[in-house]
């Protein structure tokens, strides 16, 4: 058999098998990115705020999660909290809740610091003119913020941002090693029963490469539609 | 001393660092009269501009902008910004607002100004400017005379006791230096309290009451300004001029 009908011969039978990986993945890169986004929304600020230990505190922990591996952070959240007597609950009636709990701790705990950096950077690039003419007119710092900066760091904000989700879904794929039935745990289960790992494997890439590529579209349209907003 | 003082520099110091940019620098601003600052580059002429505002916060001194010394703790210095207009060098336009919300956010947020009252007063001016056609758009789509004369009413919009300008026309192409030059002669004969750091020496002479010469944090010369330029009497000043003339 050739290997396009192998891949054929998959994907007839395997499909639903893959879907379920999808959506779990998905589930698991929308909901690392929304909860990262909120979390480190407040490591920027605290990045960013005056008082000196929040900052430090900030600093250290967005430093430390970029540079250590999110395998590490993974098996430590998985393996390690519970040792500690942390765990997390089970939940009858969605099957694996705590598996999927350490999966989208880790990887928004992670996503946030990256996050931050984002937010911090996007609103560092805004012309510190700006705020100088801002304060110079009267507005204190937090109107200054709202009115004349956060609107322009948006713009340099939102496009980083559409990355980081594609990067979460490709990164993602880490949390297989955990047991979560994510796309790539789900590829691994068909080749364990099809002895067929090359044309599963293609099949994953193709459907993460889609993933990433629409997820590309999507926020390139939404930078575009931004640019034209305002000239 | 004829008038009454709007703006009392007392024993202005900033450093940065171990670098002394002002070093203990006392004047007098008038009501109504409008003084230029020259020097050389880096000679502190901005940092005493900004000093003024407290947008740079002095190391030592005082600054007592109409009776009020700004570095008193108590003093909401949101409050005294108000009344002191700033122009910059590169104009500093909002630029996520078009120009008629560039003009109106700060008296309609800040004064509590009715929206209408604010676009009547900013359509008023702009037109005094021959720019009432440019009000819906965005500072990119701007000249950067056009930009300049922008931010001039747009500091104009609250009525400001004085107004302070950092080398106006340094960004702008030749071309446009006259446009902006203009609106503040405007400005200087309608009576309004002006601080100008600036390069151009000839529009300094002719609209300037008082002429200081800032080099190496200190005031060297402070004079009017037309012996300033054809009897100064500081070896630097006489060494600048012959360089810059
Ligand atoms: N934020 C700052 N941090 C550190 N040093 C500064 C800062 N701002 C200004 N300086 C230093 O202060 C000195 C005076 O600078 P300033 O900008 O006031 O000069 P200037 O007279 O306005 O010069 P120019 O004609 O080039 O605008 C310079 O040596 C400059 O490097
Ligand atoms: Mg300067």
């Amino acid at each position: 058999m050739g290997f396009f009908a192998q891949i054929a011969a998959i994907l007839e039978r395997y499909t639903p098998f893959f879907m379920e990986g999808v959506k779990n993945t998905l589930i698991i890169a929308a909901l690392s990115v929304v909860l990262g986004l909120i979390f480190g929304t407040l490591m920027a600020v605290m990045r960013m705020c005056r008082i000196k230990p929040l900052k430090w505190i900030a600093v250290a922990y967005i430093e430390f999660i970029r540079g250590t591996p999110l395998m590490v952070q993974l098996m430590f959240i998985f393996y390690g909290l519970p040792m500690i007597g942390i765990t997390f609950p089970d939940v009858s009636w969605i099957p694996n809740f705590s598996r999927f709990m350490a999966g989208i701790v880790a990887m928004s705990m992670n996503s946030c610091a990256y996050i931050a950096e984002v937010i911090r950077s996007g609103i560092q690039a805004v012309d510190s003119g700006q705020m100088e003419a801002a304060r110079s007119i009267g507005f204190r710092y937090r109107e200054s913020m709202t009115l004349v900066i956060l609107p322009q760091a948006v713009k340099n904000i939102l496009p980083a941002l559409g990355n980081e989700f594609v990067t979460v879904i490709k990164e993602s794929s880490i949390v297989s090693v955990i047991g979560i039935a994510d796309l790539m745990f789900r590829t691994n289960d068909v080749i364990a029963v099809t002895y067929r790992s090359l044309p599963c494997l293609a099949i994953a890439a193709c459907i993460y490469f889609v993933m990433t590529f629409i997820g590309g579209r999507f926020i390139a349209l939404l930078e575009k539609r931004m640019r034209h907003e305002r000239a | 001393m004829s008038g009454h003082s709007i703006i009392q520099v007392r024993n202005l110091s900033k450093s940065f660092g171990k670098n002394l940019v002002l070093n203990e620098i006392s004047t007098d601003f008038e009501k109504n009269k409008v003084v230029s600052i020259i020097g050389p580059s880096g000679g502190g002429k901005s940092t005493f501009l900004r000093c003024l505002n407290l947008l740079e916060i002095p190391t030592s001194g005082q600054i007592i902008f109409d009776g009020t010394d700004l570095c008193a703790k108590d003093v909401d210095i949101n409050k005294q910004r108000q009344r002191i207009g700033m122009v910059f060098q590169h104009f500093n336009l909002f630029n996520n607002m078009n120009v008629m919300r560039n003009l109106t956010v700060a008296p309609v947020r800040i004064l509590g100004m009715e929206k209408e009252e604010a676009e009547a007063k900013a359509i008023k001016l702009l037109k005094r400017l021959g720019l009432e056609d440019k009000a819906s758009s965005y500072p990119s789509q701007l000249s950067g005379g056009q930009k300049q004369r922008i931010a001039i009413v747009r500091s104009l919009m609250m009525e400001p006791d004085v107004m302070l300008f950092d080398e106006p026309t340094s960004a702008l192409d030749p071309e446009m230096i006259g446009e902006v030059l203009d609106v503040m002669k405007m400005l200087a004969s309608a009576g309004m309290t002006m601080i100008i750091v600036t390069h151009e020496m000839r529009f300094a002479r002719e609209v300037s009451n008082r002429i200081l010469f800032l080099d190496g944090g200190r005031i060297d010369e402070d004079r009017p300004a037309d012996e300033f330029f054809d009897s100064p009497r500081s070896p630097r000043l006489i060494s600048f001029l012959d360089k810059v003339l």
